[in-house]
């Protein structure tokens, strides 16, 4: 197990060099000069005697490949660089708002988890009947619905009209429950699909066929054999619905007004603020790769065949 | 002042008449201390950073002033009058500033205010590694400072600097121990000054909290009171969502929701039991410079044909209701120096705009929707009219001009463009009409703009327009002093401008404010963007 880990870890180190090359070089290829955007303020204009002083401070006139080292091997000591716009260390403003969208992401799974997992049992158990098809109707509503229509349809109705959540911020857990439903909804679905399918497919089994034989009761047949051979799959979906709510809880942040990763990373975007959106680009990155990580562990551990078949 | 009509021209007559300044709030005699005044603010319009040397923005000088006070300030009727600074005086030449400052003054943490505090933050703001985007070029380039004695304080100018004010009003005054202490990054966090509130927190992209200042002394001149402010917290809410941001005051989120859309009216407009205001900002209003270097725009005709053919009235009411200010000239139509003569010489004639575009060479062609070139000069035969039209928001004005251009045979392009790429065109000079807003309640804005002297990197001269008599008169604007006579260099200057037809205006973005009943005395000042929380209080 210990090989297997040092093997995954070791396939981390081209693709974290990978992404850093390809965000660095893309930045650097759009359009815009940080200094400028930097001096250019809302109603006056730069001396351009300021702007060279500027660019130099900031080592923009160094060449390309020297500018990549520095942030690279800041990077690897935890030092993603100074912002552009907000003029503080980039490594403190992610984790300023790390802790929100992992909030959010954990709530998020957690509903989807609540919702999708029991929804895709009773459409596996009842293959076939109304409660299949209207479980599965749910699931395809979650899974088609855009977000921010879900998000503000949550708001107007239990913020605006039963005044029973707040509609924006980020203050307690209170103002986590719409997000977390808008988050977590449009994951339900696509769990439900997977848990529904995995579900029919282990029921149909030999073992299981043995256990109804042997006169186990339903619910057993149902938890101890049927539900956690079916989980394996539902584990990877799982982790990968972790990391992807963790890149791309913008919407939800961006709807019910939330501080988090996923505005920062599109607000430093939108300024051309490129430490920023290197480090933001880099830290998610990091961050989903580790979730990937967590996962395969888990599914080796749960499922021995795959770490002997690596 | 209640909006309960949908009549766009009352309100807009009501503006022109001034009565949204201070005194337009009702204001009842018996204030109650206490209370958090919750406000809903756009979220694209948080500051990036709380210090007001360093950004230039409108929202962080506005947050400054709750935590400190300015020397000057500049009231509802617009008018400068004397916070920290209780007199100055200017010579005839406007070269030598004296300030006479207040005495008694404290700051946040108990170190005094005097000259050698606002020495240390003018020069705090000049240094270089302030790299100050904004108050250093209105500080201008002063030569020297000099401490007469602990309260006066005189800056001395190599050549006439006539718009000092303007800056001061807007310069927060910080302590500079706690400068000097948090040093230029972190300080933003840990403001200190003189003003009616401290920071509390500043959750980013969630809110900002203010908490009152138990021992101000109210020397500012908008507190109608003495002594400490009224509420005991201002929590700022950053909303990203319109629909919610509109909303918040209705549904009881917060107590001021400002700078709303403008379909926020339908929501206010029935419930006489909120107030809902519509203010003007002065300043360029929604304008679109054109780049005259290059066809089609480099020919006069075909450029006074783009301000003929549009009909910017009809735009408003089928955009806005009406409810946006007009804006016929490079200065909108409520600010004070405003060229009247603007609105006549480009009054909407579509028979004019088709004639200067024949004459031109931009000929209709049977069976062609758009005119095709015929001898222009530098465009080969058989080219489209097509102007391109880049802004970085209210994109739809320029879709609606698109279709009244059509009719006329001209392909207006309309594209949105984030500000970093903006800039990028502009510095390439790569676009024919280029959003450009600038908001002021001075007309030095006209020199920004349109002297030929700032067509360099980071200037705001974009259009390649030189013309001798234009650079020499907004030149005056930095030398003359006199605001009556400013006003009629601003309107000269206007007047060559539309005569050349170097720039289409639009409108002028009014900003929608909603707030509960119960918020008292909440004082407006002479811009749509700024107020006062000095005396302001929640009835319970």
């Amino acid at each position: 197990m210990g090989r297997y880990i040092a093997n995954r870890l070791a396939q981390l180190i081209p693709v974290l060099f990978l992404i850093s090359v390809i965000v660095f070089g893309i930045l650097h290829a759009l359009p815009g000069d940080p200094a400028e955007l930097i001096l250019q303020g809302a109603e006056g204009g730069a001396p351009p005697e300021r702007l060279r002083e500027l660019k130099t401070q900031m080592g923009l006139d160094d060449p390309l490949i020297v500018q990549y080292l520095r942030f690279a091997g800041g990077a690897l000591v935890g030092d993603l660089g100074e912002s552009i716009r907000f003029r503080t260390s980039v490594t403190g403003l992610i984790l300023d708002r790390l802790w929100y969208t992992v909030e959010l992401a954990l709530a998020g799974l957690l509903v989807a988890l609540l919702i999708g997992v029991p929804l895709g049992m009773i459409a596996a158990v009842r293959q076939n009947s109304w409660v299949d098809t209207l479980a599965m109707s749910v699931a395809y509503v979650g899974a088609s619905m855009p977000v921010f229509w879900f998000g503000l349809i949550l708001i107007l109705t239990f913020s605006f009209t039963f005044s029973w959540f707040p509609p924006a911020g980020a203050d307690g857990l209170i103002s986590l429950v719409l997000p977390a439903i808008t988050l977590g909804f449009v994951s339900a679905g696509l769990i439900s699909r997977l848990v529904r399918s995995s579900m029919i497919e282990v029921l149909g089994e030999d073992y299981i066929r043995t256990s109804r034989a042997k006169g186990m009761s339903e619910r057993l047949v149902l938890w101890r054999h049927g539900f956690r051979n079916a989980l394996i799959p539902v584990v990877t979906m799982v982790g990968l619905t972790f990391g992807g709510m963790l890149a791309g809880a913008v919407v939800t942040e961006t709807v019910f007004s939330r501080p988090g990763l996923g505005r920062l990373v599109v607000s430093a975007i939108l300024t051309k603020d490129y430490p920023l959106v290197q480090g933001c680009v880099l830290f998610l990155a990091v961050l989903y790769l580790s979730v990937n990580l967590v996962v395969d562990i888990l599914y080796a551990w749960l499922d021995p065949r795959i770490r002997y078949a690596k | 002042m209640i909006f309960s009509r949908r009549s766009a021209s009352a309100m807009v007559a009501s503006l022109a008449m001034g009565l949204l300044s201070t005194s337009a709030i009702a204001q009842t005699p018996t204030p109650t201390p206490g209370g958090n005044l919750t406000i809903a603010w756009r979220a694209n319009q948080e500051p990036a950073s709380l210090d007001g040397h360093i950004d230039p923005f409108q929202s962080t000088w506005l947050f400054n002033s709750f935590v400190a006070d300015p020397l000057v300030v500049l009231d509802g009727e617009a008018k400068y009058r004397p916070a920290l600074a209780t007199a100055w005086e200017v010579n005839a030449d406007g070269t030598v500033w004296t300030f006479r400052l207040r005495a008694g003054v404290r700051f946040q943490d108990g170190t005094p205010f005097n000259a050698a505090a606002v020495k240390y933050n003018i020069e705090r703001i000049m240094a270089p590694a302030t790299a100050s985007k904004q108050l250093a070029s209105e500080l201008g380039p002063i030569r020297s400072i000099d401490l007469v004695d602990d309260l006066t304080i005189r800056l001395n100018y190599p050549q006439p600097w006539v718009t000092l004010l303007d800056g001061l009003r807007r310069m927060p005054i910080w302590s500079p121990t706690a400068a000097e202490r948090f040093g230029l990054q972190e300080f933003q966090r840990n403001l200190v000054g003189t003003g009616p509130f401290t920071l509390g927190e500043w959750v980013k992209n969630d809110r900002m909290v203010f908490r009152r200042w138990a021992d101000y002394g109210g020397w500012n001149p908008m507190s109608t009171h003495q002594g400490p402010a009224y509420l005991d917290q201002v929590t700022v809410r950053f909303i990203g969502e319109n629909a919610v941001l509109n909303e918040a005051v209705r549904a009881g989120t917060t107590l001021v929701g400002f700078s709303l859309t403008p379909d926020s009216r339908e929501i206010y407009n029935n419930r006489p039991n909120f107030r809902f205001m519509s203010l003007g900002q002065s300043g360029t209003g929604l304008q679109q410079v054109m780049n005259i270097r290059r066809p089609p725009l480099s020919d006069l005709r075909v450029r006074q044909a783009l301000l003929f053919a549009r009909d910017m009235p009809a735009i408003n009411r089928l955009l806005y209701d009406g409810t946006y200010i007009a804006s016929d000239g490079p200065l909108d139509n409520v600010h004070r120096c405003f060229w009247p003569g603007a609105t006549a010489m480009y009054a909407p004639n579509a028979d004019r705009a088709r004639q200067l575009l024949d004459e031109a060479g931009w000929r209709v062609v049977q069976g062609q929707p758009i005119r095709q070139s015929r001898g222009v000069e530098g465009v080969p035969d058989g080219t489209p009219l097509r102007v391109r039209w880049t802004t970085i928001h209210h994109r739809e004005i320029g879709e609606a001009l698109q279709s009244q251009y059509r009719r006329l045979g001209i392909d207006l392009q309309v594209e949105q463009v984030p500000g970093p790429i903006q800039l990028d065109r502009v510095n390439r000079r790569d676009f024919d009409l280029m959003f450009l807003r600038q908001r002021s309640p001075d007309p030095v804005i006209l020199d920004q703009v349109w002297n030929s002297r700032w067509d360099q990197p980071g200037g705001w001269a974009w259009t390649g327009f030189k013309n001798d008599e234009l650079d020499r008169v907004v030149g005056q604007l930095r030398v003359v002093g006199d605001d009556t006579r400013r006003c009629e260099i601003a309107k000269q200057a206007q007047e060559i401008l539309m005569r050349n037809a170097v720039m289409l205006p639009t409108l002028s973005e009014p900003v929608f404010i909603a707030m509960s009943p119960r918020v008292q005395n909440f004082q407006m000042g002479s811009e749509g963007n700024w107020f006062f929380l000095h005396s302001t209080w929640i009835q319970r």
